[in-house]
């Protein structure tokens, strides 16, 4: 099988899994206590048949095997519902919102990734050195340590005792300049990344010590193995050996752990959207269970569900990519 | 043999510093290797052989040291101290740095085949590219070039359509074939000088027979010298020219492989012949060694095989024999490192035999208890010595 038709194949595999998050939370979201008419109402007293008349309208009053179908069949349309509470489709809400969230995330990984591999190689080429011992405390704390803390800390600390860096708020690149009021791009540029750097940091350290420890033990073992022993005895230099041989062995599980962490971080993105008052989907998620806003929550978790299952079916697809010894589900 | 030796190794010592104590893997072994010969290291795991073949390479990693010795390779200094002025050992001016010897030695003078051939290609490049990396590393060929000289290699060395299998990885190639391809890398490089690390080792009989006469034949047309690192004297009696005999860090035995063979003078020797199963010679059961090697960190006072030895005497646990001429064959010199012979002008002859030597000979049908061990829960003791008794008359 080619990669192409593996990749195909993997995303045929996706649909079953897909179904199963929209049943479940489907069901969760009706099983939930609450009224979603009275809440609307917010306790005002009304006719039983202004509330029936209601529940009707949203098709509330049928039984619930008949809204789920309905439900996907809008679903499979891109409708995700209409927020009561908002009085808005929800596909729209979550577009809007879409955008913050992954410019977070994105960033968070790409910080990480940044950090977490040079420091992970540096740990393992001196082991059990100083740097080693450091880099070990630093991962553990990274690792023990809640996003939302870090993130309230890094405002308290870079915000507003030293003022260097805003506390709130995204500025989104993909917005024109005047939107803002800036000079140009540069300006936009530099404000982007300004208001991204704490927030970024705040989500990113938890990746970060989790794949420096890892990096740093895999590179530990791929240095022993005996392909490095064979290339130091054939006379290629260490650096080759470090950034070749010994790195391109050692990357399987990074990759790995990259996909499967994705939604630790879409957790996580939720806490530190709300510690730094980004309007991301995270934000719009605790907006939507406060209110009991089912549409909205069903919607978001729906999203979140899929964007995994994504992350999982790249992960699979970059690692046979990557390592030939992966076979794509038969042998030649 | 009056020519100059290849490679010279004299009193190589190299220390292991660990927690537990000094580990002394390699203890003072001298040897030389000669052009176009194949020269065999033997003896039980743990003897320090193949910390003997990576201290050439100088590629002997923290927390072992090359702590003294020398090495001349072509008449460079691998390694080699002086005294300084301080009284201090240093290293010799003369001696390669480890710059050079990355780029001068390793690989282009002296490469090395591995004992695992699954472990010793890295699994996420192709065989080809790793092939025509080593080859560009210590060759001068241009891209092009290295990439022809890779596939006539692995054409050479038996590779069924290398021009195919250059593409291919490592988890393609069955074991014997990446074997192939570990010698194909050896060669490529044109070395004078390969180690070879018990090779066939992880391979299966049939594939390590025609491992064996593939690098036969190479040997032959390229006229390469070999190191044949090993634990297998099957494999010594096939291949070698000459044999190191390695116990606990020395060299007890050292001659031309039929002198080793016919004429053995070192009582490990003979044990570890006794050891194999021979086709010339049948015997009732084959004759382990008894009891195991001692750990290098505190190595037995005296002869360090004497603990093991059936010939120890009482002087044995006194006398530390280093490796002396006791007779010559062919040119070279026979050396043995035992008492027991006149050079060594001792008192073994007057000395009182061992526990383990006289007594050994006595416990050795009793060692016959192990092979009875199987039965006795079935029948009673009498009954399998007589079952043992009736075997010894076929």
């Amino acid at each position: 099988m080619g990669l192409l038709r593996y990749t195909a194949f993997r995303v045929v595999q996706a649909i079953p899994v897909l179904i199963g998050i929209t049943v479940i939370t489907f069901i969760l979201a009706n099983l939930a206590p609450g009224d979603p008419v009275r809440l609307m109402l917010q306790g005002q007293e009304v006719d039983q048949e202004v509330i029936e008349r209601v529940e009707r309208q949203y098709g509330l009053d049928r039984p619930l095997h008949e809204r789920y179908v309905t439900y996907m069949v809008n679903l499979l349309q891109g409708d995700l519902g209409h927020s009561i509470h908002r009085d808005r489709p929800v596909t729209d809400l979550l577009i809007q919102r879409a955008g913050p969230t992954l410019l977070l995330v994105i960033s968070a990984y790409a910080f990480a990734l940044v950090t977490a591999i040079p420091l992970g190689i540096i740990a393992a080429t001196r082991r059990n050195e100083p740097t080693d011992h450091v880099s070990r405390i630093v991962a553990l704390i990274g690792v023990s340590t809640p996003s939302f803390w870090i993130g309230i800390m890094l405002i308290l600390i870079f915000a507003i005792q030293l003022g260097w860096l805003p506390s709130s708020g995204l500025v989104y690149p993909w917005r024109s300049p005047e939107h803002y009021g800036y000079s140009g791009y540069l300006e936009l540029a530099f404000q982007t990344i300004r208001h991204l750097l704490l927030p970024m940091v705040a989500l990113g350290t938890l990746q970060m010590a989790t794949l420096m420890r890892v990096e740093r033990t895999q590179m530990i073992e791929s240095l022993q193995g005996e392909y490095v022993k064979l290339a130091r005895a054939y006379g290629v230099p260490e650096r080759t050996i470090l950034r070749k041989h010994a790195f391109q062995v050692a990357q399987l599980p990074i990759i790995t752990i990259v996909g499967l962490n994705l939604s630790t971080a879409l957790g996580g993105a939720v806490l530190i959207e709300y510690v730094f008052n980004i309007n991301g989907i995270g934000r719009l998620f605790l907006e939507a269970i406060q209110s009991l806003d089912y549409q909205l929550i069903m919607g978001i978790t729906i999203v979140i569900g899929t964007m995994f299952v994504i992350g999982v079916i790249i992960t699979d697809i970059s690692y046979a990519y990557i390592d030939p010894r992966v076979t794509y589900g038969d042998r030649d | 043999m009056s020519a100059e030796p290849l490679l010279r190794v004299e009193d190589l010592k190299t220390q292991f510093f660990t927690d537990a104590g000094t580990v002394r893997a390699v203890d003072g072994i001298s040897f030389e290797v000669y052009e176009g010969e194949i020269v065999g290291l033997v003896g039980e795991s743990g003897a320090g052989k193949s910390v003997a073949s990576m201290s050439l390479l100088r590629l002997i990693e923290s927390p072992g040291e090359i702590v003294g010795g020398e090495i001349t390779y072509k008449g460079e200094t691998i390694f080699g101290l002086e005294e300084g002025p301080d009284g201090e050992l240093r290293e010799r001016e003369d001696m390669l740095t480890n710059e050079e010897v990355r780029t001068r030695i390793r690989g282009n003078e002296i490469a090395v085949i591995f004992q695992d051939p699954m472990e010793s290609l890295n699994p996420v490049f192709t065989v080809g590219s790793q092939l025509r990396e080593f080859i560009e590393l210590n060759r001068d060929l241009s891209n092009g070039a290295a990439r022809q000289e890779a596939i006539d290699m692995l054409r050479e060395v038996g590779i069924p359509d290398p021009e195919e299998r250059y593409e291919e990885y490592p988890h393609q190639f069955s074991g014997g074939m990446r074997q192939r391809v570990l010698i194909a890398m050896a060669l490529a490089c044109e070395p004078s000088l390969i180690i070879a690390d018990e090779p066939t080792t992880a391979l299966d009989v049939t594939v390590e027979g025609q491992i064996i006469d593939l690098v036969d034949e190479l040997q032959q047309k390229y006229d390469t010298s070999f190191i044949w690192v090993t634990h297998d004297m099957g494999v010594v009696a096939e291949i070698c020219d000459r044999v190191n005999v390695m116990y606990l860090g020395e060299i007890v035995e050292q001659a031309p492989v039929d002198e080793l063979f016919y004429d053995t003078k070192h009582p490990y020797t003979d044990a570890l012949l006794d050891s194999m199963p021979r086709p010339d010679r049948t015997v009732e059961e084959l004759d382990p060694i008894t009891g195991v090697m001692p750990e290098a960190i505190s190595p037995p006072s005296g002869c360090r095989f004497h603990p093991r030895c059936p010939d120890a005497r009482e002087a044995c646990k006194r006398i530390h024999p280093e490796n002396r001429e006791v007779a010559r064959a062919e040119g070279y010199p026979h050396r043995a490192a035992c008492i027991k012979h006149d050079v060594f002008g001792s008192d073994y002859e007057e000395s009182a035999p061992l526990e383990n030597g006289a007594g050994a000979d006595q416990q050795l049908p009793a060692s016959a208890v192990d092979s009875t061990s199987t039965s006795t829960s079935t029948s009673t003791s009498g009954e399998s010595e007589r079952t043992d008794g009736g075997e010894h008359d076929e």
